[in-house]
């Protein structure tokens, strides 16, 4: 994933996926709050290297389906299987597939004590037992590749919005993940600042990262995602390729959806 | 968190600079402060009024004849070691400057101090001087008195003049280091000592008169220590600049760090207490023991720091705890138990330190290092002074005070903070325990846990262990102090957002990792006011020692003062005296968890 020529570099209407294998499975997943089902029976399978993006109204579960991913939110009924490892009560799994998994959060959630240098290379030196020098090294070449190396001795604090983003998804990378998810990227960020977000994660798509993106910027759907999934009520209302979602939608709700936004 | 911050970026914008923030003329300044309005004009004169006259009846009680200050001057060493032997008192002493010269290469390491601009610094003079003139005015002087104190205010009028003329000479505004203003007046106090006539007055109880007053500079015993002391800080903080400059900085603090930790018990019980080691016991017992745990926890502790040890380790780790829980049930020796409880302790955290060999064998190094220090620690105090002193414990006063204080504080920490984190456990037993624990002795009052701990325990001890009455009350301190000190990183810790572990949980950290790295550092930063308001009322609860017994800095200024035939009710010139001493620390430690949060809160501008 240090690789920065793109693999693809014509972007995705010409990826064929069908050979690759599953990253991400979920069978009939389900989830509660209390008396609130958040999600019903989601069912969904994401290939290696694919890049499927999430749309829906607010509170249609794209947030709780993204987070129970990494067992940040835990489903109640169903199966999730991430890279062959079932998420269930084992710490182990847990672990295992947390390591795999890298994310990105609307508020950063950078970590404000620790400078940015800190802040990738935490993970790494502790829980990938690397050695820090070349912890360092690496969370380097990850700053330099979003751009921001020389804000590396900085505090979080000290950052704008779309610099701290920047150093989230670095954070995320250093942990070497098959699979990015984000989870609203760019809604906490002002709107000059998201193209530098969004051009990031352009990257990270056409070096063949198995990335899941829940956002709202439909130019980011059209241009870099394979898949979307248009959620409503907590059930995938509607999964398609991109090029069909937009000018040939099945659904009704789709549609309504996409006349208000477009 | 950071949403708040996140348009302090971008640099530093280019374009006109921000106006100049004039400073009002005196006249002006006291126009529009005090006397802006009827009302606020009326509330400024009647404030004055009722200042006036406390200070009056302040200075009164203070300046009249009838105070025996002297009772206070002449029993000096009474209050700061209570009878700890003259010919020993070089210890005292070297204690003394262990701590200043730890004290000066920590402040030259952390580089402590601001510049004062001298405007400011001369303006503090005048505003001194005028204070002093007011004094010699308020106070029920006699005529030569009134017109000494007169001259002193004059001349620190002089030289804060001066130092305001000098502030204005060239042009750019000219600084002073902090520091050096402090060694400025340190040397001119310690220098007084050598000129001013402050006489000479000492209590010796052997002999007939007890009281001992010439009149002339003080004794040489005084004077010549505290000159060499103020050389030492000026050479440590010196010494302290070049390994600053020449050593790398973070080995550096961690060792400052270490020593700082180590100076109290090492002074208490090696430097001050003089302990006589009955080699022959050290050599058939205590080394044994030593030796068996450095080897067998550094075999156990290396496999465990070995990432692929995983689920067997923690096994082994928590059967290490229970079996340290389990030797309290039998008889054997206490040295046993407490290393067997900080092995397991070690054994438990170790997955978090694991990694390379270079990682393993740091852990190894600080395991051999914490033992041997504890192991030393034992020891030591497990062997009579040799200082012979009537009472209980070998020193008093206000070095009880301190030491009680330090111990409590440094031990009650990590307790608190382990039960603040076992009580937001998510394990149940953890939870419940130490809520229970909390709730218990937060229920009871401080005096009972104290009477239980010097009268109870010592009967419920099993035969042949001895645990000093002190070491049992500072016991009921710390457990005391930590219940309290849990809530308050409690409520540290539920200030950290859902965002902080959810970010620490997405990275794959595990849950002791997420605590020490992410967790902790902010929770304790946050809550620092109350953390440092609780020593502060730690160290003035610690004047309860008298209730059993102990010879506390204010029992001796309540009781045993006014108990000497030649000072007969001197009771509220020695509380006075008391009172400032109290006042003095708690207001520089109330200062430095300012500097503490101003330091700590760089990062989150």
């Amino acid at each position: 994933m240090t690789d920065m020529t793109p693999t693809e570099p014509t972007g995705n209407q010409t990826r064929d996926l069908s050979g690759a294998r599953d990253m991400i499975v979920c069978e009939n997943v389900s989830k509660w709050y209390g008396d609130f089902q958040a999600l019903d029976g989601v069912s969904a399978n994401i290939k290696e290297q694919e890049v499927v993006v999430v749309l829906g109204p607010s509170g249609s579960g794209k947030s709780t389906w993204i987070r129970c991913i990494n067992r940040l939110e835990i489903h109640q009924e169903g199966r999730i299987v991430v890279d062959d490892v079932e998420l269930t009560n084992d710490l182990r799994n847990i672990e295992k597939v947390r390591s795999e998994v890298g994310m990105v959060f609307q508020q950063f959630n950078l970590f404000p004590h620790l400078t940015i240098l800190d802040n990738v290379t935490l993970a790494p030196i502790w829980v990938r037992k690397k050695p820090r020098a070349e912890a360092e090294a690496q969370a380097m070449a990850l700053l330099e590749r979003v751009g921001i190396p020389e804000q590396a001795q900085k505090y979080p604090g000290q950052l704008s919005g779309g610099q701290q983003q920047r150093v989230a998804i670095a954070r995320a990378l250093a942990m070497e993940p098959r699979i990015m998810l984000f989870d609203e990227p760019t809604s906490a960020l002002d709107p000059e600042m998201i193209k530098e977000v969004l051009d990031v994660m352009k990257a990270l798509a056409l070096s063949g990262m198995t990335m899941m993106v829940v956002t709202h910027e439909m130019g980011f759907a059209k241009e870099v995602a394979d898949r979307l999934f248009f959620m409503e009520g907590g059930q995938i209302v509607e999964q398609n390729t991109t090029e069909m979602f937009f000018s040939n939608p099945a659904e009704e709700r789709t549609k309504l959806f996409l006349s208000q936004i477009l | 968190m950071s949403e708040t911050s996140s348009a302090t970026a971008a640099g530093s914008a280019s374009g006109a600079p921000p106006p100049e923030v004039t400073r009002l003329p005196p006249r002006q300044w006291v126009k529009e402060n005090l006397f802006s309005s009827p009302f606020s004009s009326a509330l400024t004169i009647v404030t004055s009024i009722v200042l006036l006259a406390i200070a009056r009846a302040l200075l009164s009680f203070i300046f009249n004849p009838i105070r025996q200050w002297n009772s206070t001057a002449t029993n000096m060493q009474l209050f700061f070691t209570r009878a700890y032997p003259d010919e020993q008192y070089i210890r005292v002493w070297f204690s003394l400057a262990v701590i200043i010269v730890l004290t000066s290469i920590s402040m030259a390491v952390w580089r402590a101090g601001s510049s004062i601009p001298l405007a400011r610094l001369g303006r503090k003079l005048l505003a001194g001087a005028a204070l002093l003139l007011l004094l010699a005015l308020l106070a029920p002087f006699s005529a030569s008195a009134t017109i000494q104190w007169t001259l002193a205010a004059a001349c620190v009028a002089v030289i804060g003049e001066g130092v305001r003329r000098s502030a204005s000479k060239g042009g750019a505004e000219r600084t002073v280091s902090s520091l050096t203003v402090l060694v400025v007046t340190l040397a001119g106090l310690v220098a007084s000592l050598w000129v001013v006539p402050y006489g000479h007055h000492t209590y010796i109880p052997s002999r007939q008169p007890r009281v001992l007053a010439e009149s002339g500079t003080v004794a040489l015993t005084t004077k010549l220590p505290w000159t060499i002391m103020l050389l030492i800080a000026v050479a440590a903080y010196l010494m302290g600049g070049v390994i600053r400059e020449r050593l790398p900085v973070n080995p550096t603090r961690i060792t400052l760090l270490i020593l700082w930790l180590l100076a109290p018990p090492v002074l208490i019980y090696l430097v001050l207490r003089d302990p006589s080691f009955d080699m022959g016991h050290v050599i058939s017992t205590d080394l044994p023991i030593f030796a068996a745990y450095a080897l067998g926890g550094s075999v156990i502790l290396s496999w465990l720091t070995r990432p692929s040890t995983g689920e067997a380790g923690r096994i082994l780790a928590v059967t290490i705890l229970v079996v340290g829980f389990c030797t309290f049930l039998t008889p054997m020796r206490m040295v046993v138990r407490l290393d067997m409880l900080l092995l397991a302790i070690f054994a438990l955290a170790a997955p978090t330190f694991a990694g390379g060999p270079r990682n393993r064998k740091r852990y190894v190094l600080g395991w051999l290092g914490v033992l041997g220090v504890m192991s030393w620690l034992i020891t030591a105090i497990n062997t009579p002074s040799t200082v012979s002193v009537p009472g209980g414990f070998f020193i008093g006063g206000f070095s009880i005070t301190l030491m009680v204080a330090v111990f409590t504080i440094v031990l009650s920490f990590p307790l608190g903070i382990a039960l603040a984190l076992a009580r937001t456990s998510t394990m149940p037993i953890f939870r419940l325990l130490a809520t229970w624990f909390i709730e218990f002795v937060r229920g009871v009052p401080l005096i009972t846990i104290l009477i239980f701990f010097s009268i109870m325990v010592p009967l419920f001890l099993p035969r042949g262990m001895h645990l000093g009455e002190v070491a049992a009350v500072v016991i009921g301190y710390v457990l005391f102090s930590s219940a309290y000190l849990a809530e308050n990183v409690r409520g540290g810790l539920q200030s950290v957002t859902r965002g902080q572990h959810e970010a620490a949980d997405a990275v794959g950290m595990t849950t002791a990792q997420k605590t020490l790295f992410i967790v902790l550092p902010q929770g304790l930063r946050v809550a620092i006011p109350p953390l440092v308001g609780h020593c502060i009322g730690v160290f003035k609860e610690t004047s309860l020692l008298a209730i059993i017994g102990v010879f506390d800095v204010l029992y001796i200024g309540r009781i045993v003062i006014p108990g000497q035939t030649e000072f007969m009710g001197s009771t509220k010139e020695n509380l006075l005296f008391v009172s400032v001493i109290y006042w003095i620390f708690a207001y520089q430690m109330s200062k430095a968890s300012q500097r503490l949060e101003q330091r700590t809160g760089l990062g989150e501008r």
